[in-house]
């Protein structure tokens, strides 16, 4: 049975309480508005994301690394496929809008698919700290999700991102033990995914985050930007790499890292899609969507025709 | 139970406990024990025992223990992280030497080795719908037959569906 709410602050008290809103729920509209947003920019994100693991086919080395990253591209389109629908469930936009607004540049996704990976080493590095960064959100966002329809396939999206990480430990590893140019490519790409990675988070949450007050995040982006610094910065140093922040500092009392002033600027420049490489990424995309246009035709057809 | 050089062939979940007691030693018992222990990493809190993927299970005297496993599909990406968790978890099993672990080409892996209760399980906290032979998936919230949305979903073993009464999204385990 929909349920519906007399006022905001009824609807507030009921999230507050650990009531889960369904699809068919008459929720408020800024509520529909916010949950929309946030899950389609999660989509987009797992798709920008799939294609450029899927530009990484042909270029990965090795059999066992290829077979990976040909089931990481699998797993983040359909990623994208399940929240994609989701999303549309929620009669804001329907998905093929959704598509035409990602490909003309008018929607968002994150900060680190706007940049390029240009060697094997980005590749590991990705793996390794967006990877952990993107599941810590994701985490933080299952953990007390009042939207029910996208908690449960963050629980399953969840899942495949932690093995994700365990193939980017792997990976790391591998690759910290290997040549002298080995390490350096990867120190070099350490240099170029670091502070994207962190940004991943974004800035400090706003006091008021209504993102916070409605159960759709459970903890402060600075929360979990710290938690992930604490982790990976003594982790690179004990592989033997150097963490490419000049003001890094430990702080003997509280046993804390501290990486200094963050720069916003290059996260603000992707969210307007002018980061590094968003427009080649946004431009290839939107071939791709035409380029396959032939098979979405198809199927819609084949579709119609009674069986 | 026959035995060749590949080990025991493991009963079918759901039958085990019987079964097992009979036909495996006391070693062979705490290596399957571990062996239920070792997650599938992309369903935490679901064993490879659960979904099938044993198949042979022999321990010699010596201490020696052979496991043959069956992949989902045979491209799966997680083969070699679940023989590392499965060597790891072996090892650590009282009375066991060496392991010495095996991925068979046959038989081939399908739900049907998926037992009842993991089935239940995946519906309930995973919302993911298992499809048996030809019959259709029902949703795992309000058990209305699903409609397929697309053959392939996030991982191979997996199609995606949609349930027309409660509009979930709903992932089908699939041969």
């Amino acid at each position: 049975m929909p349920r519906s709410w007399d006022s905001m602050d009824e609807f507030e008290a009921f999230l507050d309480g650990g009531g889960i809103v369904e699809v068919d729920d008459d929720m408020p509209d800024v509520y529909r508005d916010a949950v929309f947003a946030f899950i389609e920019m999660h989509a987009n994100s797992e798709l920008m994301g799939g294609l450029t693991e899927r530009d990484w086919i042909p270029r990965t080395p090795g059999l066992r690394h290829k077979m990976a990253v040909l089931a990481k591209t699998q797993d983040e389109i359909g990623h994208a496929h399940l929240l994609y629908m989701v999303a549309a469930d929620m009669g804001r936009k329907t998905r093929v809008e959704m598509m035409e607004d990602l490909f003309a540049g008018r929607s968002r996704f994150h900060n680190v698919f706007h940049y390029q990976a240009v060697t094997w080493g980005d590749q590991v590095a990705i793996a390794f700290l967006v990877d952990a960064a993107a599941l810590a959100s994701q985490q933080a966002v299952f953990k007390d999700c009042s939207y029910g329809p996208y908690r449960r396939i963050l629980k399953r999206i969840i899942s495949e991102e932690g093995f994700h990480m365990r193939l980017g430990e792997d990976r790391m590893m591998r690759i910290a033990q290997g040549t002298e140019t080995q390490k350096h490519m990867f120190q070099e790409s350490l240099d170029r995914w670091f502070w994207p990675s962190l940004q991943l988070f974004g800035p400090d949450s706003k006091p008021d985050d209504e993102l916070l007050r409605w159960h759709i995040k459970s903890e402060r982006n600075e929360v979990l930007r710290d938690k992930w610094i604490q982790k990976f910065v003594p982790m690179l140093q004990s592989y033997g790499f150097s963490v490419p922040a000049p003001d890094l500092s430990f702080d003997e009392t509280t046993k804390k890292w501290d990486v200094g002033p963050i720069d916003w600027e290059p996260l603000k420049k992707t969210l307007a899609q002018g980061g590094p490489d968003s427009a080649r990424r946004i431009d290839e995309a939107r071939d791709n969507w035409k380029r396959t246009a032939w098979v979405r035709s198809a199927l819609d057809r084949a579709a119609s025709v009674p069986s | 139970m026959e035995t060749d050089g590949l080990g025991t062939q493991c009963p079918r979940p759901g039958r085990v406990g019987a079964v097992m007691n009979s036909h495996l030693t006391d070693v062979e018992l705490r290596v399957h024990e571990a062996l239920s222990s070792v997650d599938d990493p992309e369903y935490p809190g679901v064993s490879i025992v659960d979904l099938g993927l044993l198949e042979r299970l022999h321990v010699t005297a010596d201490g020696l223990v052979r496991i043959g496993l069956i992949p989902t599909f045979s491209g799966c990406p997680a083969l070699a992280m679940i023989a590392d968790d499965v060597t790891t978890a072996v090892r650590s099993v009282r009375g066991v030497g060496h392991v010495e672990l095996a991925w068979l080409a046959a038989p081939v892996w399908t739900v049907d080795r998926i037992g009842p209760e993991t089935r239940a399980r995946l519906g309930r906290e995973f919302t993911v719908a298992v499809q048996v032979g030809s019959s259709v998936p029902r949703c795992p919230r309000c058990g209305t037959r699903t409609e397929l949305q697309s053959m392939f979903g996030p991982s191979r073993c997996r199609s995606v569906h949609r349930c027309p009464s409660c509009s979930e999204t709903v992932e089908v385990m699939r041969s």
